[in-house]
């Protein structure tokens, strides 16, 4: 009987240091597990203080997914980020929490490891993690206090114990850090399209005039027909550019007088009136509606826009304007000027950019309705 | 044309994601990255590879191997790197169990590039892979293989045709010069490969033990039924007194700069010549094949590549090691455009890229290919034709030619270094 006693009084001894010692000491820096990414996506960097670890992952997902993030405990960064349109919310514009909408269309989130030095439609944020506490703290999106937030996040012992294991405190900047940590961490990379660029699958004789009209600036002179779209959408497989300005255009959605300001809002350069950011085409056949105001509803639309839709304004990009595989047409109007089959082409290549298995990926759910 | 549009556009995305980088990431740019393939050398006891190294010497990094797979099952190395139009990368090789790959390009965890390991193709047979190149026969586009040794025999030599999704073999195309008729076309010891329109042009080198033959010829493959059409013979000085050895190929065409007129242009590797068969694209035939520059007049010898800018053509001269440049537009004439850039003995192939601080450079690399010598199973031992193996890679600026840097791979590394790639393709327009 003594020594169970001595046994048990041991143990416990044992467990209650693991207890403190597991409290006391610093984060875990667990790499990824195998990580690799495609070759062809570009470098990429990660910010030397914010490395990505399975911890922060963990936490970031956790946070993404539970509602405490906002004032009212009802919305989520994953109420307008839907994993299965690839993290919109098939929304024209999100809804405010007074009932209102807001001025832009949910962005979608895939690949944002690489490229991008801004953030947001019009490109008012920096760094994922200057983004990740944006929309918290804005009043009409989740309407949180910070404050208010660390001391809901501190009472949690699970959300202690992430923070604790990921950067050691419950902090705002550390909040930030694992939600930015996350968002690096969606990385969709098995569409069709990755599947053939990897030689796996062929594309249908649609697609592949569709490719090649994608990659195409149209040249009469050599008889070349195009559709002019990488001359935007070269970061078309990622999520951006890594030159902070690089990657936003006007795209003649509208008139002078009635475009709102764009990224001209941030930097007060005229010359960037009206100029969005040109977005990730990854998942794009599920992220209607489309543009930064969700104006079109389908792919058909946003084609017909450039084919034969684009206003003409002071900032309209000159790559927009000169393409055109009909001048000679003479309509008065201008736009890309391709056939009914050549649109219906780009638009099947444009399907293959869906990646199924993101969209499904469990471990990109949610984690707090039982996601893996 | 070894990059078209679209290829370009694939490889360059990723560079352009490079482009405009912040302070934080200079150090972290990769257009100044070249792929190396090593060749071990037995009597200093290492292994051939493919390897990722910094060739910017602005760079703290200079010469670094940033990223290597080692080949350690395969007797003989892997021989020329080349990618395809989607970027995807394949290797040819000199062993028969490997004589075409492709090799695996991902990025860690760090962003880093690194090679992630290669996979030895089904040739069907076919052996000793040389060049490589993507074109299209009745509108579907294939992937086109130099096998030096074909199928094996005195006379062998092929050329491959793949599907360029499943590298598949779809054809082999081979005509034996003593199955085939008197005087029909043969192909024999193909490496050297280009087309312009409809036909193909491969060269006629040397049989793979460099003893049973050497050739003498180029052959015109027709690309809409894939058959040999016509033998063109390339001979006329022979200083070594063997064959003369067409070795590299280019079909100089309008669609590299609108005032050429299109014609074929072949070094000979023995013969030191480089030789000009004008073509009728109306007609469609030939005409007169004539040599347009002497290596015995000029004092060079074993001419090999070339490669060709917006604006320039390269051609490497292993003898005495110097790379000659030429107005792209005057083509098919040669017209120097400048003073000869002196990089080492075995000059060969070349790169295209930047500095960190926006310098225009050429890296060459400085060996023939090891042939080793059997007495003493050293390949570092050339008894050739002379020393034609540097083992280096010599940086040079583009516009003045002056050297900047060298890398001695012997002597850094205790290998050779048998071909050179940029990480993101040469940057060149013009090659095959």
């Amino acid at each position: 009987m003594r020594w169970v006693v001595l046994i048990l009084a041991a143990a416990g001894v044992a467990a209650a240091g693991w207890v403190v010692w597991d409290r006391v000491r610093g984060p875990t820096a667990t790499p990824i597990a195998d990580f690799s990414a495609p070759f062809v996506f570009g470098r990429f960097a990660v910010p030397p203080d914010n490395a990505m670890t399975q911890e922060a992952f963990t936490l970031g997902r956790h946070l993404f997914y539970d509602p405490i993030l906002s004032g009212n405990n009802e919305v989520s960064c994953a109420t307008c980020h839907v994993q299965e349109l690839a993290f919109t919310d098939g929304l024209a514009k999100s809804p405010t929490l007074s009932g209102g909408e807001l001025d832009f269309s949910s962005m979608s989130l895939a690949n944002l490891l690489w490229g991008q030095e801004r953030f947001f439609w019009d490109g008012r944020a920096t760094s994922l993690e200057e983004q990740a506490l944006m929309p918290i703290q804005h009043p009409e999106e989740m309407g949180q206090d910070i404050d208010a937030l660390m001391e809901e996040l501190r009472v949690s012992g699970s959300y202690r114990k992430m923070f604790r294991q990921a950067y050691g405190s419950v902090t705002p900047e550390n909040t930030a850090k694992a939600l930015a940590t996350f968002m690096r961490l969606l990385i969709s990379s098995n569409s069709k399209y990755d599947q053939y660029l990897r030689g796996e699958v062929r594309l249908t004789a649609q697609e592949e005039h569709g490719r090649k009209l994608f990659m195409a600036h149209p040249d009469t002179k050599v008889s070349l027909r195009g559709g002019n779209c990488i001359d935007c959408h070269s970061q078309f497989l990622t999520s951006g550019f890594r030159d902070a300005l690089d990657g936003f255009s006007n795209n003649g959605l509208d008139s002078d007088e009635t475009m709102p300001d764009g990224l001209m809002a941030v930097t007060g350069n005229p010359a960037h009136k009206g100029f969005f950011k040109v977005p990730t085409l990854r998942n794009i056949a599920v992220t209607a509606p489309y543009m930064h105001d969700g104006r079109f509803d389908t792919l058909e639309d946003v084609m017909d826009h450039y084919n034969d839709g684009i206003v003409v304004s002071d900032t309209l990009s000159p790559l927009i304007l000169e393409a055109d595989n009909a001048p000679e047409a003479g309509q008065g109007t201008v736009g890309l000027r391709m056939t009914p089959d050549e649109i219906q082409a780009i638009i099947a290549f444009l399907d293959t950019l869906t990646d199924e298995a993101f969209l499904t990926n469990p471990q990109f759910s949610n984690p707090i309705e039982g996601g893996s | 044309m070894k990059f078209n549009h679209i290829s370009r556009g694939v490889l360059i995305g990723a560079g352009l994601a490079l482009t405009g980088l912040s302070p934080a990431l200079s150090q972290e740019r990769e257009e100044s990255q070249g792929m190396v393939l090593l060749r071990g050398l037995p009597t200093l006891d290492t292994k051939h590879s493919i390897a990722i190294v910094e060739l910017d010497p602005e760079s703290d990094q200079f010469g670094e191997i940033l990223s290597e797979v080692e080949q350690p099952d395969i007797e003989h190395p892997l021989h020329h790197l080349y990618y395809s139009p989607n970027g995807r990368l394949y290797a040819t090789g000199l062993d028969p169990s490997c004589s075409l790959a492709e090799v695996g390009l991902a990025r860690d965890a760090g962003g880093a590039p690194v090679i992630s390991g290669f996979t030895c193709l089904d040739t069907q047979g076919q052996m000793v892979g040389e060049d490589i190149m993507w074109a299209n026969s009745n509108g579907q586009e294939y992937m086109f293989v130099t096998f030096m040794g074909g199928t094996g025999g005195d006379d062998g030599g092929s050329v491959g045709v793949f599907d360029p999704q499943t590298n598949e073999v779809v054809k082999v195309i081979e005509a034996r010069k003593s199955q085939v008729s008197e005087g029909a076309p043969f192909i024999m010891y193909p490496h050297g490969i280009s087309a312009f329109e409809d036909r193909m042009v491969v060269t006629s080198t040397v049989h793979p033990d460099l003893a049973t033959g050497v050739g003498n010829m180029l052959t015109i493959i027709d690309l809409n039924d894939l058959e040999p059409i016509e033998n063109i013979l390339v001979e006329k000085e022979k200083p070594l007194n063997f064959p003369s050895s067409p070795v590299e190929v280019l079909f100089a065409r309008p669609g590299m700069h609108p005032d050429i007129e299109p014609a074929i242009l072949a070094n000979t590797m023995f013969g030191f010549e480089t030789w000009k068969v004008p073509y009728d694209a109306s007609s469609k035939t030939f005409g007169e094949a004539e040599v347009i520059y002497s290596g015995v007049a000029n004092e060079t010898a074993v001419p090999l590549e070339f490669y060709g800018t917006e604006d320039e053509l390269f051609i490497s001269h292993a003898l005495p090691g110097v790379v000659k440049r030429y107005e792209l537009a005057a083509l098919p004439e040669l017209v120097s455009s400048g003073p000869d850039i002196v990089a080492d003995p075995g000059a060969h192939h070349m790169i295209f890229y930047t500095s960190a601080s926006g310098r225009d450079l050429i890296a060459v690399q400085n060996n023939l290919l090891n042939l080793g010598n059997g007495a003493d199973d050293d390949p570092t031992d050339v008894d050739f034709i002379a020393d034609l193996a540097s083992h280096t890679i010599s940086v040079h600026d583009l516009e003045t030619g002056e050297r900047l840097a060298t890398i001695d791979f012997k002597e850094r590394y205790n290998k050779g270094v048998d071909n050179l790639e940029g990480l993101f393709g040469s940057g060149f327009v013009h090659h095959h």
